[in-house]
């Protein structure tokens, strides 16, 4: 008998949604990280709001590197641009690379690290030598490598595919392809060690197929683990993109918090004692990183039902 | 597939339509079914597991039979192949195993000769096993209900708020609130997990029950409560169970028949009084008297002295005559044939050779039972 695809999903109620949901904003740290990626997702949805359009943000109109003032409530950059502009505008760009390429990492990775663990054999072979040239290569210079050479393959980006610049997803494309190895191996050990458990024979026996064993039984045993690991994934990704965007390997058009650091460094801020240049963008990262940690241990929790207390 | 709303009427129905049981299941027989066919068959089953080059003997030559809503009970010491004597019905082994000889007849139907996909209809759907240690056999981040209402959504292909249905009505009948259903493993007490196993092994209305020793790791008092419940799901359901176990009290109580084995071959095989009130087989008398008994003053239990044979080399002749009190030289030369006797009970020893009458002979006291100290 076949596993019929999506019949879970029309059965599961939506109030389980919601009951999730409150069950992890009832946790105070749950609470925390939703409440900091909530205000950090409104500000890359809807930046304009805020702090007026892009254009306004790149365009110079203010004196060059001035402290904090009333005008320009975190001061100017080198060229005089609005700091504060800048870093809200730079929210966007920063969480759509960090959540698309997080997507993208732990998608490879638990496909390919839940398959190679149950199903073994050649294919687990296979699949781990490439994870391991992967994991070997600095991921850094692999990135710039590949960044390169899809940029000279699809012409620089200023076309957009689904509203988003190419040269965004390339970005994105390559932080997937270098980080998910870790990930995967991660995903395959536990595999290997779920697979000997009873219960994956029980289920074979009752005549689950391979697939069905690995998305209803394997899956949800190394929930935890994705979500722990999406996290650092997450951290990782913002931290990639700053450095290729140092390299000149990013999108000038659309700042990111990665651009305005590095913009920083290089006029060299910090010796200038120009703090509010780049602080901001600092504490932003530091902050999105922070909620997703304590989002990942909300959710581990609150996904894994022998953490969770009864009531 | 099958009737729907018959599936989905309940327990209820379920008892309803045991009552009468071959022909009334839930499910149809198999097309090619054997309507005056004893239920379960088995004949020279051999098992063989390849470890290390050299061929384990697990099982050699098993026979035995099991009727409608009969009770058999495996016993033997550990490694003498009860279990895999169970899972070689539906060919449930491990990948270095294979069964070599015999035949598996289910309703008159060949199982031993069934391709592995062919084989799989009959798994679970119409033989079944109830785990022993419930905790592993059961996922520890799935609801107890959504895993009851796996091998019905799988095997018999109901639609899955009906599978899940029909999980909360089989917990309720092995003593599980409905809504204790949504709990996970670890939420309920190892009792009740063994109950949700008896609620999977019943999930599709098989034929056959295999429990492989489901009440080890279970404290006396909930080992009684599971006990008691197979009886009544075998009284009420008329369930043909086969129940695999070292211990013989648990036999004694839940089933009609016993066989016990020795080093992968059937020492003894009879009826439930019989076997018990008179053993004839020496290994029987052995392990009964290694057995505590509160009515008779006997403070010392007995024991075997020596070990089950290595399989890969078993002794020739009678298996057990390195360790048989009264062994002979005919033992160590001859395999001894098995002997059906007027009441009904079957054994393989040298001492009631065919066509003898078949009483029980006391063992000498050697110096094998003397280090037993029964008076």
């Amino acid at each position: 008998m076949p596993v019929r695809a999506g019949q879970p999903a029309v059965v599961r109620p939506k109030r389980g949604t919601i009951a999730f949901f409150r069950k992890l904003v009832a946790r105070r740290d749950g609470l925390v990280g939703v409440a900091i990626l909530s205000v950090f997702t409104v500000l890359a949805i809807a930046p304009a709001l805020f702090v007026g359009p892009l254009e306004t943000a790149i365009t110079a109109t203010g004196p060059r590197l001035a402290p904090p003032s009333l005008e320009y409530p975190l001061g100017t950059d080198e060229l005089g641009r609005s700091i504060l502009n800048l870093t809200v505008h730079a929210t966007r760009i920063s969480m759509v690379i960090g959540l698309l390429a997080t997507l993208v990492t732990v998608l490879i990775g638990a496909v390919l690290g839940i398959t190679s663990g149950y199903v073994g054999g050649r294919f687990d072979a296979i699949t781990m030598r490439i994870a391991d040239f992967f994991l070997v290569i600095p991921t850094f210079v692999l990135a710039i490598i590949l960044t390169a050479i899809i940029r000279d393959v699809l012409g620089t980006g200023s076309r957009e595919v689904l509203g988003i610049r190419l040269s965004l997803i390339v970005i994105v494309f390559v932080i997937g392809i270098t980080s998910w190895s870790a990930t995967a191996r991660i995903i395959r050990s536990q595999t290997l060690s779920l697979r000997e458990l009873a219960f994956v024979d029980r289920s074979r026996v009752v005549g689950g197929s391979s697939r069905h064993i690995m998305r209803s039984h394997i899956l949800p045993n190394v929930t935890n683990l994705i979500v722990a690991n999406s996290v650092l994934v997450f951290a990782g990704a913002i931290l990639t993109e700053t450095t290729l965007a140092f390299v000149g390997l990013g999108d000038p058009f659309q700042p990111s918090w990665g651009q305005i650091l590095d913009a920083a460094r290089t006029v060299g801020a910090p010796g200038l004692g120009a703090w509010w240049y780049f602080v901001p963008a600092g504490t932003c990262i530091v902050l999105v990183v922070f909620a997703f940690t304590l989002l990942g241990g909300a959710l581990d929790d609150v996904l894994n039902p022998k953490l969770r207390t009864r009531r | 597939m099958t009737d729907t709303t018959r599936a989905s009427t309940g327990a209820a129905a379920l008892s309803a339509d045991r009552a009468a049981i071959r022909g009334r299941r839930l499910w149809p027989l198999p097309k090619q079914a054997d309507p005056d066919a004893p239920l379960l068959v088995v004949e020279g089953l051999t098992t063989q597991f390849t470890l290390g080059g050299s061929i384990v003997h697990a099982v050699d030559g098993v026979s035995f039979t099991l009727d409608d809503g009969e009770a058999l009970g495996i016993a033997g010491e550990s490694g003498c192949g009860k279990t895999t004597t169970a899972l070689s019905l539906v060919r449930l082994l491990p990948a270095n195993a294979e069964v070599v000889a015999g035949s598996v007849k289910l309703f008159g139907i060949e199982l031993r000769t069934k391709s592995a996909t062919a084989l799989r209809r009959y798994r679970w759907r119409e033989i079944s096993i109830i785990f022993q240690g419930a905790m592993n056999a059961l996922n520890p981040v799935q609801r107890v209900r959504d895993q009851v209402a796996e091998p019905i959504e799988l095997r018999v292909g109901l639609p899955r708020a009906d599978a899940v249905r029909r999980a909360g009505e089989l917990l309720e009948l092995v003593g599980i609130p409905k809504a204790r259903g949504s709990a996970y493993p670890h939420e309920l007490s190892g009792g009740m997990r063994q109950r949700a196993m008896i609620a999977m092994a019943l999930a599709c209305d098989p034929a056959v029950i295999i429990g492989d020793e489901p009440t080890t790791a279970l404290d006396v008092m909930v080992q009684a409560q599971i006990l008691e419940l197979l009886e009544d799901l075998r009284a009420t359901l008329g369930l043909s169970l086969i129940l695999i176990t070292h211990d013989l009290s648990v036999l004694a109580e839940t089933c009609d028949r016993v066989m016990i084995m020795y080093a992968g071959k059937v020492a003894e095989e009879g009826p439930v009084g019989r076997v018990f009130g008179s053993p004839r087989h020496p290994y029987t008398q052995l392990l009964l008297r290694a057995f505590p008994d509160v009515h008779s003053g006997r403070r010392d239990l007995g024991t075997i002295p020596g070990m089950p044979p290595d399989l890969r080399d078993p002794p020739p002749g009678c298996r057990f005559h390195p360790r048989c009190p009264a062994a002979m030289d005919v033992c160590r030369v001859e395999v001894p044939p098995e002997v059906r006797f007027d009441d009904r009970v079957r054994v393989a020893c040298h001492l009631y050779p065919p066509g003898s009458a078949g009483s029980p002979r006391p063992l000498p006291t050697g110096p094998a039972t003397a280090a037993g100290g029964s008076p």
